[in-house]
């Protein structure tokens, strides 16, 4: 106890300084009731976010390029959380989560590479990561084709999992099994970077944290590859990802047969089942799963302190602080209304934005 | 060598069906600087030549056959040269020819070669394949033969086993592990063939990587490697002997293979040489540059080739307006001999004298080894530097102007050694013919600044020399001309008189003072005269001084002063000369200091000659690029500044490109 307390009072601390600087409700109200885009960009400045905003003119705002700058600030909490970190095995389970966004960069530049476009031309796609990637990204800029990428990142994960997708990209001719790689390895990389923790509470806070996260994404995953692209039922189970804590293989498979919504719903398991009754389209299951688990995140922060769960719980919700933030820029750029936002939020950002 | 090869300007009229003979003449010669028509009035008329296109295609499509057989063939080496340029239009059928036999005969084996490497390749992959599946005993054709079931051999990961099991859990399926290669699983996956699609896409979202298996393999896994085996034991033995027909090809081909292809670069090389010419109707217009001595040999068997039907004439570049005027320069052609010829790369480094200029390389040289040998003297280091530039003389062919300057630097070093008495530092082995540095340090710095001095003259003399030829008189009166030279002496003239004396009598400190004085003046004044001279001349008389007169003179006075300084810095800037021959001593006394303290501890076995060895070789290395980096600072700044303009254009022969 005492050691924990030692190793995790420093990051303890960091990591509840920057919480304070989340949205508060009054900022969440203003935004969610802004009149148009350039009303919402105006209060954004105002907010801890405008500090990685750049001094645009509002005419030549583009949402897309605004999406990666306001990614900033997730990019240099996790630079600030890691180097907090004293532990090797801590830090690499924060790298594991991190690597998230360096798979999303390498899918960037496969695109890129695939539709004969140079770097500028993207760049405004790429997630800033900062010092805190170590991937050779001049070295992978100047390559020729995937293969030459694989052997770049050969004693890297992505490496490995890119050389295994290569086969199939040769066979199918299109960048989804290398795209699948590359995410599937991070959360591989997550898994071992669990297993690797020594602490006994560091282990169980992160499986407590992580393993919903990643039920989360394989129900949202078999809904997109089932619905938008049309997969079957094997295909989607063999894409799906490892770790997750209330979904097995088979209840993915079910959900992965499932035909409609209301089939859907039965095979979800029984404690999300309640979360999710009230869906009645597609696109509303990612809402009210990300509240569940943005509820238990605050739980977290009530809990005992001196573990990873507490580093993890806040990257996880400022990511998704910040998703609810693209998602509401990209509302106010196509001109939606309030009413018709807030179904794509969870409720933690509009249940209590009110002055 | 003090002046570059005189040049005369070249005009060749010839029609169009004989250029290609006066190429092959112009080819042969080399010493042509051609003159881009672009240049000329005629390149401005419009009137420029045309390259053959069809036949510089022709020699394209030649030199990539003639490169592909000499990649298969593989022949090592240089070639040993063409004796006769060839005329383009003509050898053109004869290089053809040529080709072709040789193509006759080994393109044929060649292929055959490249077919039993791929077939071994091919042979060789197909094993590694079935020996993956080995460890499963299977019998190909009754697996081919299955009527109801469906079934591919192939890899996954190791982590997608237990998903792939989990997706095909509705479909009648089995997956047999077979063995394992770097992470992933080799696996016989097998379902009905009415599942076939659900097997499939299982099996690709899972990242399958079939193992392909050509459908003419029967039998056991084991003995169709057993087969497989045999037939890549007897592409080898074929390899074998396709490897030693070929060795046979090259044997005779190569040579010829190689001097071909040198007859086609040439060729290509002179056709489009051609886009330099001028063109009128059906005559060809060349204008260039020729050393004068070669003037009447090309001359003659221009007209021989043509019979009589061309023009050729020749101009003094005195008789050229333009280059009177400044406009054109007449190109460099350095004229030295083969031990001063290294040192002209030294020399271009810094510039490329202009025609009227002296040209500074044979100075260069002798002043570097000089200082070199000075500031590097030992007999033993001598020695190897002259080994290590022998070795680059020899084997390094890029490098061999390097290597000759090594050598000379190394046979200097080992002049000073001897002068010095030192042979890897050990200076009781020999007697010094001069002196030991360490044991005369202030005369040897006093000797090294007498040496600037004598180089800084040098550059002086030759600064004067230049002037007068490129009658630029007005300089006469400036720092760097007459005046500042005269001053210059006067200087080390007092000092010398007064280090060999003791002291300066009256009257000389009277003349010194009146004479310098004079002289300064004259420096400060020279430019604010030339001033008012030139504003005299102009259609402004009725000033009686130039605009901005103050301020010229100003500006000659602190420019006075500071090259006057400047000459002070770069008199003593030669005391380094000592200081780096002092170093040179300073630091074999260190090694010898430390091999002493490892024979104190180790006595004097292997550790003490280790030491040694290696603090001599870090010596040599060391002070190697150091002196060599100080001698030619001194050359460039103290020695070069004081007369060398530049701002020559360098003789590009034709056909200057390495073949």
């Amino acid at each position: 106890m005492i050691f924990a307390a030692a190793g995790y009072a420093y990051p303890n601390a960091k990591v509840r300084a920057l919480r304070s600087r989340r949205l508060t409700a009054q900022d969440r109200h203003f935004l969610l009731e802004a009149r148009d885009f350039s009303s919402f960009l105006a209060y954004l400045v105002t907010t801890t976010y405008g500090r990685v905003l750049p001094d645009f003119e509002e005419e030549k705002t583009d949402p897309g390029v605004l999406e990666r700058r306001l990614a900033r600030s997730l990019m240099e909490d996790y630079a600030k959380v890691t180097r907090s970190l004293r532990g090797k095995r801590q830090q690499e389970l924060v790298l594991a989560l991190f690597s998230r966004f360096e798979a999303e960069n390498l899918k960037v530049l496969l695109r890129a590479m695939f539709s004969g476009l140079e770097k500028q031309a993207v760049a405004h796609l790429l997630y800033p990561l900062g010092k805190l990637s170590a991937l050779p990204w001049d070295g992978l800029w100047a390559c020729n084709n995937p293969a030459e990428i694989a052997d770049l990142l050969i004693r890297n994960p992505f490496g490995q999992a890119l050389k295994h997708a290569l086969p199939q990209f040769n066979v199918q001719g299109r960048l989804f099994p290398l795209e699948m790689a590359l995410d599937l390895s991070c959360f591989q990389r997550l898994k071992q970077a669990i297993s690797g923790l020594r602490s006994r509470s560091d282990k169980k806070a992160a499986k407590r944290i992580l393993g919903p996260y990643v039920d989360i994404l394989n129900i949202s995953w078999v809904i997109r590859l089932k619905i938008h692209y049309g997969l079957s039922h094997e295909e989607i189970v063999n894409y799906s990802l490892p770790g997750g804590e209330l979904l097995t293989l088979s209840h993915l498979h079910r959900l992965a047969r499932a035909e409609n919504i209301s089939l859907f719903l039965e095979q979800m398991p029984r404690s999300l089942q309640k979360e999710v009754q009230e869906v009645r389209e597609w696109e509303d299951f990612y809402p009210y799963l990300e509240t569940w688990f943005l509820r238990l995140l605050a739980r977290f922060f009530m809990g005992p302190p001196f573990n990873i769960g507490i580093e993890i719980a806040f990257l996880l919700e400022k990511e998704m602080e910040l998703t609810s933030l693209i998602t509401l820029l990209e509302a106010k750029a196509q001109g939606l209304s309030p009413g018709k936002t807030v179904k794509k939020l969870p409720w933690q950002f509009y249940e209590v934005a009110h002055v | 060598m003090f002046r570059p090869v005189k040049l005369t300007r070249l005009t060749i009229q010839v029609p169009e069906d004989r250029i290609s003979a006066v190429m092959a003449i112009l080819g042969d010669l080399r010493l042509l600087h051609l003159i881009r028509v672009e240049e000329t009035h005629l390149g401005r008329l419009g009137y420029v030549a045309h390259i053959d296109t069809s036949l510089l295609e022709h020699y394209d499509s030649l030199l990539a056959r003639a490169n592909r057989l000499l990649r298969d063939l593989g022949p090592a080496g240089p070639s040993s040269g063409i004796r006769k340029v060839p005329q383009p239009d003509k050898a053109v059928f004869r290089l053809e020819e040529d080709l072709a036999r040789i193509e006759t005969e080994a393109l044929e084996p060649l292929e055959r070669k490249k077919k039993a490497k791929n077939a071994i390749s091919e042979h060789e992959s197909l094993i590694a394949r079935l020996q993956l599946l080995e460890p499963a005993k299977i019998d190909l054709d009754r697996l081919h033969d299955l009527r109801y079931v469906t079934w591919r051999a192939g890899l996954i990961p190791e982590e997608n086993l237990n998903k792939l099991e989990q997706s095909l859990v509705d479909t009648h399926h089995t997956l047999i592990p077979v063995g394992r290669k770097e992470q992933r699983v080799v696996l016989l996956a097998m379902s009905l063939k009415k599942d076939e699609e659900a097997l499939l896409g299982a099996l690709k979202s899972a990242f399958w990587d079939t193992l392909e298996l050509p459908p003419e393999i029967h039998g056991t896994i084991g003995k169709a490697l057993d087969q497989l085996s045999a037939e890549l034991e007897h592409l080898k033995t074929e390899l074998a002997g396709l490897d030693t027909e070929g060795a046979e090809l090259t044997q005779k081909h190569g040579t010829r293979l190689k001097r071909l292809r040198e007859e086609i670069l040439l060729a290509r090389q002179l056709l489009k040489a051609q886009a330099e010419f001028g063109q009128i109707d059906h005559t060809y217009l060349l204008t260039g540059w020729i050393p004068v001595a070669l003037f009447e040999e090309l001359k003659k068997r221009i007209l021989k080739a043509t019979s009589g039907k061309a023009l050729v004439d020749q101009v003094d570049p005195k008789d050229i307006k333009e280059i009177r005027s400044g406009i054109l320069k007449i190109p460099i052609l350095f004229n030295n001999p083969m031990l001063i010829r290294p040192f002209e790369r030294l020399t271009t480094l810094y510039g490329t004298p202009s025609y009227e200029e002296v040209e500074p390389t044979v100075f260069l040289a002798v002043s570097f080894l000089l200082l070199f040998g000075m500031m590097f003297g030992d007999v033993g280091h001598g020695a190897i530097l002259c080994g290590i530039g022998y070795y680059v003389f020899r084997k390094m062919y890029r490098y061999i102007d390097y290597g000759i300057i090594l050598m000379e630097c190394g046979v200097s070093s080992m002049i000073f050694g001897l002068l010095y008495g030192s042979i890897f530092g050990l200076e009781d082995l020999i007697p010094a013919l001069w002196m030991h540095p360490l044991e005369e340090i202030n005369r040897f710095m006093v000797m090294s600044a007498f040496l600037g001095i004598g180089v800084i003259s040098l550059g002086l003399i030759l600064n004067l020399i230049n002037v007068i030829r490129q009658r630029s008189y007005g300089e006469l009166l400036s720092t760097s001309g007459l005046a500042g030279a005269l001053l210059y002496w006067l200087g080390v003239g007092l000092v010398a008189r007064y280090l060999l004396s003791g002291g300066l009598s009256p009257f000389e400190v009277i003349f010194a003072k009146v004479a310098a004085g004079a002289l300064i003046i004259l420096m400060i004044l020279q430019r604010p005269v030339r001033a008012v001279l030139a504003q005299r001349r102009t259609k402004e008389k009725w000033r009686h001084l130039p605009p901005g007169l103050g301020g010229t003179i100003l500006e000659s006075f602190i420019e006075v002063l500071d090259d006057l300084l400047r000459y002070l810095a770069n008199t003593v800037s030669f005391v380094r000369v000592a200081a780096f021959a002092l170093t040179h001593a300073g630091l074999f006394i260190a090694v010898f200091s430390l091999a002493d303290m490892v024979q104190n501890v180790h006595g004097q076995g292997l550790f003490y000659w280790i030491t040694i060895i290696l603090g001599n070789i870090v010596i040599i290395a060391l002070e190697g690029i150091v002196v060599s980096i100080q001698t030619l600072r001194l050359e460039y700044y103290e020695f070069f500044s004081k007369f060398f303009r530049g701002g020559g254009k360098p003789f590009q022969p034709l056909l200057e490109e390495k073949l």
